[in-house]
């Protein structure tokens, strides 16, 4: 079975999708202000700047403080409904998950117009607090899509089995269940991570001007001298993104492994 | 272990009390909030009552809602039909004609740029395709062009240029899982029946992979109408979509009511329209079992 | 192979229902298990058999009624401190242990040291031939050595009673009817009471003491498998163990004692009362085992009565044959069963033949 039209296409595809990505390191570390061909000489000059300019680092800082914050709490909040919702039948099942769910089917801009409009009338002061609040929302969804699966993938029967074998419903989860569905819970972790660093709406929105990454780096592409460390700062943050992914994928091979399981797919 | 229906339900809504109450705290009473804004008379950031339709009215009888309504649709419609046919062949090669072993790898490269910063990858257009930017510099340079092309300030074109580069990545998946569970005998059993490939391709192969299709569409289309980052940056900001509008009308002008009613208006579209793709996706497996 | 009804009661069952909201899933279960018996609950998919086995476990609540394991009432009496352990139909191998650390999980508040503990693994990993087997990884065993896994994990508790949930429905033939006979010394050895879960009957019948027969959340019949096969107590469960022939009767009297009945293309026959279970209110029918049935050779003469019947089909089976056959003329069909012996040909279809039978191998239905 050979296609060389679907080849060639497919690889024109992903030409189109890496165009943009590939120009980052290329004008990383070229010689110019200004970003044209053809190239004009090698330098690391602009690492250097992204590496001295404080606002940068503060920005950072906040971005991480949020990400992992995000994270955590999308993560357990996703834990608890994935699993009440694979496990269990109680009313109101479906319209609560709906409404956890929502925010997949919303323009981003609306719920975080919305949570504004209510936090700044109840007089809450904007802060990453309230970033973290709004961004968990987004998130969540995506985890409780990430465990429903590793939970459904685990057998009722091992939970009862432990029971059978003189364990508690807490040491159950402990033992047996919180490990099996550990790809699952750092895969969630992961992907909650990388969307909220890259987020932008709600990070601008809701947080008053505060610098976070995302915002920041919005700004500084404005500055055409401000161009180049950018491009210097984006080449770091694609190779910290595609290390992390392939912890994820790792980490999602040896799970499935572990569990005996073949590998039936990539990502998601 | 508690079996019982009462006791079982009660276990159930304990495990779930902490993120409902989270999404109703800050999901359900917002987007409630905003519910009850759009009815209310209102001026510079306060509300008051009485109740009233004016806002809606006010939508209806000004031309320039209807219009950044239907730009947007149509913006995000046209991206999701590019993402869509663009996505196609790329999810067909990699189901069809790449080993089982392989295929991973493929749908991981095809989803690395998906991960690496939307803004930057948004930014990097914003380089390219701007006023002097690295297209035009690089055209004037090898003397192909005497003047800028500025192709950023092509407006929707541009737009659309964009978010399909954007959102590309999301419409390759459901369209791929899709084609994996289309029984492989099927298409052996098509062409033992006479069909060649290509007829075998959309009688037997296309049907079957729809509901895939109309999911990446929904899944370009929900993220693209609401964007918010590519019409400020590209197109000079000059031509706003809906999330750059409610912008302006809740934050700039202030005013809630009218921003509120432009909110509901806009969320009523995207159901209807994700409604759509839906029943469209419902018609199609009841029409080919 | 009646088994000794001296023993002392092990599980006890007073009259247990389990309804499902509107589902009434076990209508009345009563019965008791003895200590060291081999237990089958046999019945058709959704007959309540594993919901009952799961009661007896503490997965399910009952709606009503008492269980008692060894003398104490089970109620509110939680999973994992009730003195039973189980064998998943799924095994529910824990996949991120070893073989050691899964047959030892259940020893994890046992106070006895960690050599000791090894040495009961290691002791109950070769109780199931699975010697050396301690640092596989149990996502690596085949589906027979995983069941062995199973039940050294359960065992090596000691529980009063071993519950086993279709153990064997995922394994192939071959390996089906080695575990049987294994299960059974395993059972001998270690003398606990085991309930097995099956909707084969002939497992159950191979394997078991005693078997429940379920139909639709009953116990139709509780007896030893001989009783069930050769005297089942109606028509159901005489349909759903082995093959019977059904064939329509009247009574003719009924006295003390005996039944005289005319069953159509037999004729005439007397029954012993234990060969007529109690009315249900049917049309009667007389039900025959294939194997009770004999085709006669021309010098042959029938010990107790003969009918002739002429050959409908023929289904050669290698070892056996098994014959439909017209009886007497009329459009009464049964199916019999002949070994195929040396010198004896198979016959064919449209063969005049007569058949021999005996009136004590006749149950009445009706």
């Amino acid at each position: 079975m050979k296609a060389p039209w679907l080849r060639g296409f497919t690889f024109l595809y992903l030409l189109f999708l890496y165009s943009p990505i590939l120009l980052l390191p290329i004008f990383a570390f070229n010689a110019s202000k200004v970003v044209s061909f053809p190239l004009s000489g090698f330098t690391t000059d602009w690492f250097v700047e992204m590496w001295n300019d404080q606002n940068l680092r503060i920005a950072a800082k906040n971005s991480l403080i949020i990400a992992l914050s995000v994270a955590t709490l999308s993560t357990i909040l996703g834990i608890f409904a994935a699993r009440a919702s694979v496990r269990y039948r109680f009313p109101g099942k479906a319209p609560i998950m709906g409404l956890i769910m929502l925010p997949l089917v919303l323009p981003e801009m609306i719920v975080a117009m919305s949570l504004l409009v209510v936090l700044l009338s109840i007089g809450v002061n904007l802060s990453l607090l309230t970033v973290i609040m709004g961004q968990v929302l987004i998130c969540t969804p995506f985890a409780v899509a990430i465990l429903t699966s590793a939970f459904q993938s685990l057998d009722r029967s091992l939970e009862e089995a432990a029971m059978d074998l003189g364990e508690t419903q807490w040491s159950t989860f402990r033992l047996i269940i919180l490990p099996l569905v550990m790809p699952g819970i750092l895969a969630s972790f992961l992907i909650c991570f990388t969307i909220s660093f890259d987020e932008f709406i709600i990070a601008n929105f809701l947080g008053s001007g505060q610098p976070i990454l995302s915002v920041y780096i919005f700004g500084q592409f404005r500055f055409p001298a401000k161009v180049p460390s950018m491009l210097a700062l984006g080449t770091v943050l694609v190779c910290f993104s595609i290390i992390l992914l392939g912890f994820a994928e790792y980490m999602r091979r040896r799970g499935i492994a572990k569990a005996g399981g073949k590998d039936t797919g990539g990502f998601l | 272990m508690a079996t019982t229906p009462r006791s079982e339900a009660r276990a159930g809504l304990k495990l779930i009390s902490p993120t409902a109450i989270y999404v109703i705290l800050l999901l359900a009473l917002p987007l409630a909030t905003v519910l009850i804004y759009s009815v209310m008379t209102g001026g510079r950031g306060n509300v008051s009552l009485p109740l009233t339709f004016d806002n809606y009215a006010e939508l209806w009888s000004k031309p320039v809602y209807g219009y950044i309504l239907l730009k947007s649709l149509l913006v995000a419609l046209t991206v999701t039909f590019i993402t869509v046919v663009l996505a196609y062949p790329v999810a067909y090669f990699v189901s069809f004609h790449v080993k089982p072993d392989r295929k991973s790898l493929w749908l991981f490269l095809i989803t690395i740029p998906f991960w690496t910063s939307y803004i930057i990858r948004v930014s990097l257009w914003f380089v390219i395709l701007g006023y002097d930017g690295l297209l035009d510099k690089t055209l004037m340079s090898l003397g192909i062009m005497d003047s800028q092309l500025n192709f950023s300030s092509y407006g929707i074109p541009a737009i659309i240029f964009v978010l399909a580069h954007a959102y590309a990545p999301f419409a390759v998946l459901p369209i791929f899982v899709s084609l994996e569970k289309v029984d492989r005998s099927l298409l052996e059993a098509g062409q033992d029946l006479g069909e060649s490939r290509w007829v075998t391709f959309l009688r037997v192969t296309l049907p079957l992979s729809m509901p895939g299709v109309i999911a990446a569409a929904l899944i370009v289309f929900i993220p693209t109408v609401g964007d918010y980052v590519t019409p400020k940056l590209v197109g000079d900001g000059r031509e706003p979509m809906i999330a750059n509008f409610i912008e302006t009308a809740l934050l700039k002008l202030r005013n809630y009511p009218q921003g509120s009613a432009f909110a509901v208006v806009s969320m009523l579209m995207v159901g209807i329209v994700s409604v759509v793709f839906v029943l469209l996706n419902r018609r199609f497996i009841g029409g080919s079992k | 192979m009646t088994f000794s009804d001296d023993r002392p009661t092990m599980i006890e069952f007073k009259d247990v229902h389990k309804y499902y909201g509107d589902y009434h899933a076990l209508r009345g279960i009563n019965g008791t298990i003895k200590a060291g018996e081999f237990f089958s609950l046999l019945g058709p998919s959704g007959c309540g058999k594993t919901t009952l086995l799961r009661t007896i476990a503490g997965f399910e609540d009952i709606s009503s009624g008492v269980i008692m394991i060894d003398g104490k009432d089970m109620a509110g009496v939680a999973a994992n401190v009730r003195p039973t352990n189980m064998v998943f139909q799924s095994y529910a191998i824990f996949p991120h242990m070893s073989v050691a650390e899964n047959v030892g999980f259940g020893l994890r508040k046992d106070p006895r040291s960690k050599e000791e503990k090894a040495k009961a693994v290691a002791e109950a990993l070769e109780m199931v031939g699975l010697k050396g087997y301690g640092n596989r990884a149990a996502h690596a065993l085949s589906g027979g050595q995983r069941q062995r896994v199973a039940l050294a994990r359960a065992l090596i508790l000691k529980p009063k009673v071993l519950l086993l949930d279709e153990p064997l429905s995922a394994l192939d033939k071959k390996m089906r009817e080695h575990m049987q006979v294994e299960l059974i010394k395993l059972q001998r050895q270690v003398g606990i009471t085991f309930i097995l879960v099956t909707h084969d009957q002939e497992e159950a019948l191979v394997m078991s003491d005693r078997i429940a027969v379920m139909f639709e959340g009953e116990i139709a019949q509780l007896a030893d498998p001989e009783t069930l096969y050769r005297r089942p107590n109606s028509k159901k469960v005489a349909d759903f163990i082995g093959t019977m022939n059904f064939i329509p009767t009247t009574v003719l009297s009924e006295s003390n004692g005996s039944v005289e009945i005319e069953a159509k293309g037999l004729g005439r026959a007397t029954l012993d009362a234990s060969m007529a279970p109690p009315a249900k209110g049917e049309s009667p029918v007389v039900g025959l085992r294939p194997e009770t049935l004999t085709l006669l050779y021309d010098d042959q003469k029938a010990t107790e009565r003969e009918t002739d019947g002429v050959i409908d089909e023929v289904i050669y089976f290698g070892d056996m044959t098994y014959y439909d056959v017209y009886l007497g003329g009329t459009d009464v069909e049964v199916r019999l069963s002949m070994r195929n012996v040396p010198g004896r040909p198979v016959l064919e279809v449209g063969d005049k033949v007569r058949v021999a039978w005996s009136p004590s191998a006749l149950v009445l239905f009706r």
